[in-house]
């Protein structure tokens, strides 16, 4: 058999005195086509059509000696066109055109035709009916690739940078990865620190280690490598481009604090601040200076200004002494380049309502709050208290603001309810549940679940553990959730829960609770402006979605966009720092050559035919989503000047609305030409069987 | 009206036994499992249930407790290794020190100083009345109804039997009234279905559902090896205890022959088992199981002595032992019969025959209404 290298693949043939040479090959996908397609029939028909050299079918196609058949017919008959029918082409339409390439043809010259979902699935009981139309299917497909043309994928530059937009455990992760494959990393923190979530929790599950050492380790990491940049204040304010050049512009906020500022003069200066906020780092159960460090660990270990608590009244910079605090520096902007992006945007806690589960009361808390009391560096200084009595009975209350169901919970502001799983919160729960039964035997915990879900590695311990040291568990469904009141007189607690226990036959039980702790679910983060930017496609429980969950599950649909960790869906921080790693891996495939090549299915025009009307120019973003591809330009000619429209083929997402504008049939989408589509009607309405 | 639930019962259950409460997470495998478990009385997981909330009346209402048998295959399949057979065994002693009104069986269950002191406490009474009560001591021959009069001993028996009869059943009418829920039996119905409560007693039959039924015909030889005995000792005792030696067939001879050898048996075999803690049911021995087999398997060796010196026509040996062998078996039936083990000789019938009544109860406005309509 001869091979010959790739750069030398032939183009076939087409007219003349040889035409087209069209082999076709009929699948019986082992019975799933042949049981209700009359096979051998369709290959006599199909044997019957101009240009077709040679039919056969085989059992299956996809299957080595099936690839080998095609291997040797294209050389030994010198086949120039190839059409398989088979199943979808989703699944093996890149098979083939490998083989062709294989056999020293040229990729494109290859055409595919389904007849199992289309036809012997969907016909099961008509198999007269179900060969007709295969005969006429492949028949369509024969006529396609006789007017097929040899086709070059495109091959753009690509930029060795990449920018994560997001510094929480996921971006850093993402970005460690992408600068161990050589990659430039602008890792942009929009808030002032870095450390997102993770930053606000204490003890993690599944091995109970503290997060702020996971963030120390990464941190360390990230801050010495030469490959990445870090950037906190970082706002992406526009992006334009495509895979592997995108053009992107970056507001940097001012810390307000200069580098070099030491401890004492830190510390000097927040004592020195008059204005104070509540802190978000607390989630609002202490408050905090105008200028601030949320923790003693944070990254960077500088305070930074809240400019819209701050005053300027200048008592900070006094207090720090000369050169330490800028009150007045100016935003910046700077311009990024980069092949790709990788999004580790995050998650915001469910933030309860007024009233819903009590919250609200003294002694209702939420668990990221909970988790601030518990960390003995946060608002409680680690003891338990409420209104400073010490807490005796804590409650647990799984499920709030997840698995909301229609007509029963009130829908957020965006009429939605939060139908989804946050996956993490039961083993959080627990893990919180734990902790309290370690360091505070005397305290009862009661936990209201609607099913424990402690999916993961290490998880379950955590169930047995907490159950074994004598955490009560209550169960409810979504009809009747447990209801959180004031206990007026009551000796043992401020507040009782009371739900119907399923556990108990549907008894209703109370028990006495000083601390209500809500296990609050993962929200899908406000971004904003990004999903418009980059028209970031987002499912609809609102968290961006991948093109696939299994087979393409930290792409976008939009090229050269990655995500990582909780914009994309709850997750923990295992997964987080999973899909951050797929994410870098992807981003690093991508750009490792540093140009990309793109499937050649894109418009072209045909500037003899161009009337340079605006239609295709128009049409262009609006339908197909994509970043706008169509331009027009001018064209001297004979000393006039002509207006004809340009495509910019690495953006054309090839969906064909300028084509069915264009007055002038001028602009094609190549491998769906229009001639190419009449001859497959004309096929589909001609053929006999 | 809610239930408050009250975690601090479990502590107190620990002393009963139930040291697994907490591993429970209420999957259901036990009752699943359970070949005895019914619709209308759900157990092991409801009483198991009721433990962990500390919901102590709605416990005191139930009376699955007393129809499981223990085959251990509840605690075989549990995932969390809760043992909830054992912590049905738990609610059988912390349900017999509620329904005990002296508030005597919980004193003895959760303190060992308590129940080996009562005991002893017990043979010393026994002991000294013997001490300064018996009557003369004829050295030459084996004279025990003179020695031990056989109408004082009857009287003994009486006063006793009418002792432990009346706290017995004093808490068996308050078992009943709780798990009645206070609610009237129609006389007629109370008596038609008394059968149950004497089937149920003499033969255990449901117990036969369980798996391996070798436990059961273990027990309901013990049975009558118990009855027999007792009905020999209390009831026909002036045939029973005679200076006379009868021929090798006479029936109080055969009898009781019969009697000891399978108390002999069952109790050795229990006690081996316990120690090697091989089936579920053996696993967990308290001091009051403990207390039971050897109090019994002793008050029979001892029977044996008696009887062997008697046959040997040793006096002194045969007057010694017979007063050791009453200070073993009186306290035995004192501490165990009304407030301790053996109470389940009555509480086992009378969980089954209330939960029938009961259950006719309920299905009967049902049959009216469905007639009616």
């Amino acid at each position: 058999m001869s091979r010959k290298g790739s750069g030398e693949l032939r183009s076939g043939g087409s007219g003349g005195n040889g035409g087209p040479r069209v082999g076709v090959y009929i699948c019986h996908c082992g019975g799933n086509i042949s049981d209700v397609v009359a096979v051998e029939h369709v290959v006599e028909a199909v044997r019957k059509l101009p240009c077709v050299v040679i039919a056969r079918r085989h059992m299956f196609m996809c299957s080595d000696p099936g690839q080998n058949l095609v291997l040797e017919d294209v050389v030994n008959e010198k086949l120039d066109r190839v059409v398989v029918a088979a199943c979808s082409p989703t699944l093996h339409e890149l098979t083939f055109r490998d083989t062709l390439r294989r056999a020293g043809l040229n990729p494109y010259l290859y055409e595919h035709a389904n007849i199992r979902e289309q036809v012997s699935w969907a016909s099961k009981s008509d198999p007269e009916g179900a060969t007709d139309k295969a005969i006429r299917l492949v028949a369509a497909a024969v006529a396609k690739a006789c007017r097929l043309r040899p086709l070059e994928p495109l091959r753009v530059g690509a930029s060795r940078r990449v920018a994560v937009i997001g510094g929480g455990i996921a971006g850093l992760r993402s970005a460690l990865d992408l600068a161990s494959q050589g990659l430039a990393v602008a890792l942009l923190e929009r808030s002032p620190f870095f450390g997102g979530r993770a930053a606000q929790l204490d003890q993690v599950f599944p091995t109970s280690d503290r997060a702020s050492d996971l963030l120390a380790e990464l941190m360390a990491k990230a801050s010495v490598d030469p490959n990445i940049s870090l950037y906190t204040g970082a706002e992406v304010a526009s992006t334009s481009g495509y895979i592997g050049n995108f053009h992107m512009k970056v507001t940097l906020h001012p810390r307000g604090v200069r580098e070099g500022i030491t401890p004492d003069q830190a510390r000097a200066a927040i004592e020195a601040c008059p204005e104070t906020a509540a802190s978000e780092f607390d989630y609002g159960l202490a408050r905090r200076k105008a200028i601030y460090q949320p923790c003693p660990d944070c990254h960077p270990p500088l305070p930074a200004i809240d400019w819209e608590t701050c005053t300027r009244c200048g008592k900070c910079a006094e207090a720090a002494g000369e050169g330490a605090i800028a009150l007045e520096a100016p935003a910046r902007e700077i311009d990024l380049d980069v092949g790709a992006i990788v999004l580790a945007t995050g998650f915001d806690p469910y933030e309860p309502r007024t009233g819903e589960y009590g919250y609200g009361e003294h002694g209702v808390v939420t668990l990221p709050q909970f988790i601030r009391m518990l960390n003995e560096r946060g608002p409680t200084a680690g003891r338990l208290t409420v209104d400073g009595r010490p807490v005796r009975n804590i409650a647990f209350i799984h499920c709030v603001g997840s698995r909301q169901v229609d007509g029963i919970h009130a829908p957020g502001p965006d009429g939605k309810v939060n139908d989804y799983c946050s996956r993490v919160c039961c083993t959080a729960t627990l893990q919180a549940a734990k902790e309290v039964r370690d360091r505070f035997p005397d305290v009862n915990v009661f936990d209201f679940y609607q099913d424990i879900r402690t999916y993961g590695r290490g998880h379950e311990t955590y169930y047995e553990d907490t159950s074994k040291q004598g955490v009560l568990f209550f169960r409810w469904t979504a009809d009747a959730p447990p209801v959180v009141e004031a206990a007026t007189g009551d000796p043992d607690a401020a507040l009782v829960v009371k739900v119907k226990d399923t556990l108990t036959w549907g008894e209703e039980v109370e028990v006495p609770a000083d601390l209500v702790v809500l296990s609050t679910g993962i929200m899908p983060r406000d971004i904003g402006s990004l999903v418009e930017m980059l028209k970031l496609p987002r499912g609809a429980d609102r968290f961006l979605q991948e093109v696939h969950p299994k087979l393409r599950p930290v792409e976008l649909a939009v090229g050269g966009v990655f995500l990582a960790g909780t914009c994309q869906g709850p997750m923990d921080i295992t997964e987080s720092a999973a899909a951050a790693s797929a994410a870098a891996v992807k981003a690093s495939a991508l750009l490792a050559k540093g140009h990309i090549e793109l499937d050649p299915f894109v418009a072209g025009v045909d500037e003899a035919l161009c009337t340079g009307g605006v239609g295709c120019n128009s049409v262009c973003v609006e339908e197909c989503g994509a970043q706008h591809a169509i331009s027009l330009v001018e064209r001297r000619e004979g000393g006039e000047t002509r207006l004809v429209a340009e495509v910019n083929r690495a953006v054309c997402g090839g969906c064909g609305m300028c084509v069915a504008v264009c007055p002038s049939r001028a602009i094609q989408v190549e491998g769906w030409r229009l001639d190419q589509f009449e001859s497959m009607v004309d096929a589909l309405l001609t053929v006999e069987g | 009206m809610s239930v408050r639930v009250n975690p601090d019962l479990r502590e107190e259950l620990m002393g009963f036994g139930g040291d697994d409460v907490s591993a429970c997470m209420n999957c259901g495998n036990c009752t699943a499992i359970c070949p005895l478990s019914k619709d209308s009385t759900v157990f092991p997981r409801k009483a198991i249930r009721y433990m962990q909330l500390g919901m102590k009346d709605h416990l005191f209402r139930s009376p699955e407790p007393w129809l499981c048998y223990y085959c251990g295959e509840c605690s075989d399949t549990c995932p969390r290794d809760a043992n909830p057979g054992e912590t049905m065994m738990a609610a059988r002693r912390y349900l017999t020190s509620l329904y005990d009104w002296t508030g005597l069986s919980k004193r003895l269950y959760l303190s060992a100083a308590w129940e080996l002191g009562l005991l002893l406490f017990v043979a010393l009474i026994v002991g000294a009345l013997f001490l300064f009560l018996h009557g003369p001591l004829v050295r030459d021959h084996v004279e025990l109804t003179t020695f031990a009069p056989t109408a004082w001993v009857e009287l003994g028996d009486w006063i006793l039997a009418a002792m432990l009869s009346f706290f017995l059943l004093t808490n068996a009418y308050r078992m009943s009234r709780a798990i009645l829920g206070g609610e009237k039996v129609p006389l007629s119905l109370g008596l038609r279905e008394f059968k149950t409560l004497l089937i149920h007693g003499v033969t255990q039959k449901r117990w036969q559902e369980c798996e391996s039924p070798t436990r059961w015909l273990k027990h309901l030889l013990l049975v009558t090896a118990y009855a027999t005995m007792l009905l020999m000792v209390v009831v026909f005792l002036r045939w029973f205890q005679t200076d006379e030696i009868r021929s090798i067939w006479h029936p109080t001879r055969l009898l009781g022959y019969y009697a000891t050898a399978i108390l002999l048996y069952v109790t050795a075999d229990a006690m081996i088992s316990r120690l090697r803690k091989r089936e579920q049911i053996h696993k967990h021995s308290d001091l009051t199981d403990w207390m039971f087999l050897i109090l019994l398997f002793l008050t029979t060796l001892t029977g044996i002595f008696v009887h062997a010196f008697r046959l040997a026509d040793w006096p002194m040996p045969t007057y010694i032992i017979y007063v050791i062998h009453l200070m073993i078996a009186v306290p035995m039936l004192v501490i165990e019969v009304p407030f301790g083990k053996w109470a389940h000789l009555l509480y086992r019938p009378l969980a089954v025959y209330l939960t029938t009544v009961r259950d006719k109860m309920k299905a009967a406005p049902a049959g009216t209404q469905a007639s009616a309509g």
